[in-house]
């Protein structure tokens, strides 16, 4: 990596592009609402893993931002939209730390055990997320079905991550040569040890 | 962001070739979903011109550099590949919309798998080896549509099944040259000249019978959302991985998964609300076909040969 993707304001143009990108896809999706205000199908979820594991912080950031306009957008801001940017900042980010820092093998999904293993991620990031948004849905506004919320929130962070997401993150690392994000601490490493 | 990884390392192998082409083909059968949100009144030919020249934009503005420098070697070669690929594309939708008002949404479904069993004819006929385990895949298949019809023959119609027979030849030779294409050329600007052709001659066709163009359509956020959702997924997206998918493997082997398509209208027709998909209540031919059809992909797709060394 050059020092230029190092500057704040690279970082900033990553942020906003991604931002971008996030809302690209995310908008014409409020035409298929289940339940109105609330939450929708949001195939946008696939793009979770890909901001976290391969633009780090800045994709988190973008993700969170990108979800919270989308809500402003759509008219469907409410209390719960503050979990909502929590959660939607974590999940990212769980993906990062997973496999930028906590796992021994290098990120690449070239055989069944990785994609096992890329799966079971994304299942521990649905449950989080839903933990983090339903009960916030649930204390501001009682006459929601909590059941069908929880399964919508569910459904949309474990069915397109790995139907539309896994396809996506081999053609961007496989074809189009694109990186994981090195974590800090361990590029921080392999610099001491260059 | 881009790597310092050399052009001949990247490659999908086997296992992820036919990922992408699963998931192409789980995103073609959500077209259905999708035209749901489309009224009537907006004739196939605008919203394959609108989708089209969409994805071509996108595609152009993304891959801008890559398309410019593959236009500059390939020259062209590239565009009357793009072309020809483009007339065949629009070809045989022409002949599946006329074939499938002959049929009822799950036969019509079953019928175009046909091509499975087309290609590997066609392939036979260029001289080309086609696998042992292939034909078994493909004769599966065959048996899972046959077997679809059971109970409907009295109803089929001649000539829609004409139109589709034919959709169907054109399709598998479509499905040959873009894997010949997608080996011999960077996938992106295929993709996006393949886009930006099927846009332009969807579009003169439309002109033709609605000469008013976009001026007959009455527009809102639901159509509008509805064909940018279309121009992401199924021709920015799908038509992009799976012309990558198809440089990493064989035609015959692409065209059995994309048979997959029937299963997931199936799934999409039991289960989506009747506003969104024709509601299916599959009768036990049809179960039985869709069984044979997953069975047929099961054997392209498991490497049965591999698994009985290991346990050697």
């Amino acid at each position: 990596m050059s020092k230029k993707t190092h500057s704040p304001l690279w970082t900033l143009l990553i942020i906003v592009t991604l931002t971008v990108a996030y809302l690209i896809v995310s908008i014409p999706f409020k035409v298929m609402e289940i339940i109105p205000g609330f939450t929708d199908i949001r195939p946008v979820s696939m793009l979770r893993p890909v901001y976290g594991i391969f633009f780090g912080v800045p994709g988190c950031i973008a993700f969170a931002v990108g979800n919270l306009i989308t809500d402003i957008v759509s008219n469907s801001l409410r209390w719960s939209s503050i979990a909502g940017f929590a959660a939607n900042f974590l999940g990212p980010f769980c993906f990062y730390l997973y496999w930028c820092r906590l796992s021994r093998a290098p990120f690449d999904l070239k055989n069944m055990r990785h994609i096992i293993k890329h799966i079971v991620v994304i299942l521990i990031v649905a449950v989080i997320e839903t933990v983090l948004i339903t009960p916030a849905v649930a204390l501001v506004y009682p006459d929601v079905d909590h059941m069908l919320f929880f399964m919508t929130v569910m459904i949309n962070s474990t069915a397109f991550p790995i139907l539309l997401g896994i396809p996506l993150i081999i053609i961007l690392q496989e074809e189009l040569g694109l990186k994981p994000k090195p974590f800090r601490k361990r590029k921080a490493e392999a610099e001491i040890h260059q | 962001m881009m790597t310092d990884q050399k052009e001949g390392e990247r490659a999908l192998n086997k296992l992820q070739a036919n990922l992408c082409l699963i998931c192409v083909t789980l995103l073609w059968s959500t077209e259905v979903i999708i035209f749901a949100c489309i009224p009537d009144s907006v004739v196939p030919f605008a919203t394959t011109a609108i989708t089209s020249l969409i994805g071509a934009v996108l595609l152009f503005l993304c891959f801008f550099k890559r398309i410019i420098a593959a236009l500059k070697n390939g020259g062209k070669k590239l565009l009357l590949t793009g072309l020809f690929l483009s007339v065949l594309n629009c070809g045989y939708n022409v002949l599946y919309q006329y074939g499938l008002k002959e049929f009822d949404v799950s036969t019509g479904a079953f019928t175009i798998s046909m091509t499975v069993v087309i290609l590997p004819v066609i392939l036979m006929m260029k001289r080309q080896n086609v696998d042992k385990k292939t034909w078994i895949s493909a004769m599966l298949v065959l048996v899972g549509i046959v077997v679809s019809y059971l109970g409907k023959l009295g109803r089929i119609s001649v000539g829609g099944l004409l139109f589709l027979v034919g959709g169907c030849i054109i399709r598998a030779y479509y499905i040959i040259r873009l894997n010949e294409a997608a080996r011999e050329f960077d996938p992106v600007p295929i993709s996006a000249l393949i886009a930006l052709f099927v846009g332009v001659i969807s579009f003169v066709i439309w002109f033709f019978i609605q000469p008013a163009t976009f001026g007959a359509i009455e527009w809102n956020a639901r159509i509008i959302a509805s064909l940018f959702i279309h121009a992401y997924f199924i021709v920015m997206f799908a038509q992009t991985v799976n012309i990558f998918a198809q440089r990493n493997a064989t035609p015959a082997a692409a065209t059995i998964i994309y048979s997959l398509e029937i299963i997931f209208s199936l799934i999409w027709g039991m289960t989506m609300p009747a506003s969104i998909v024709t509601p299916i209540t599959p009768d036990v031919f049809m179960l039985i076909g869709a069984a044979f059809i997953v069975l047929g992909n099961l054997s392209e797709i498991v490497e049965f040969k591999r698994k009985a060394v290991k346990r050697l």
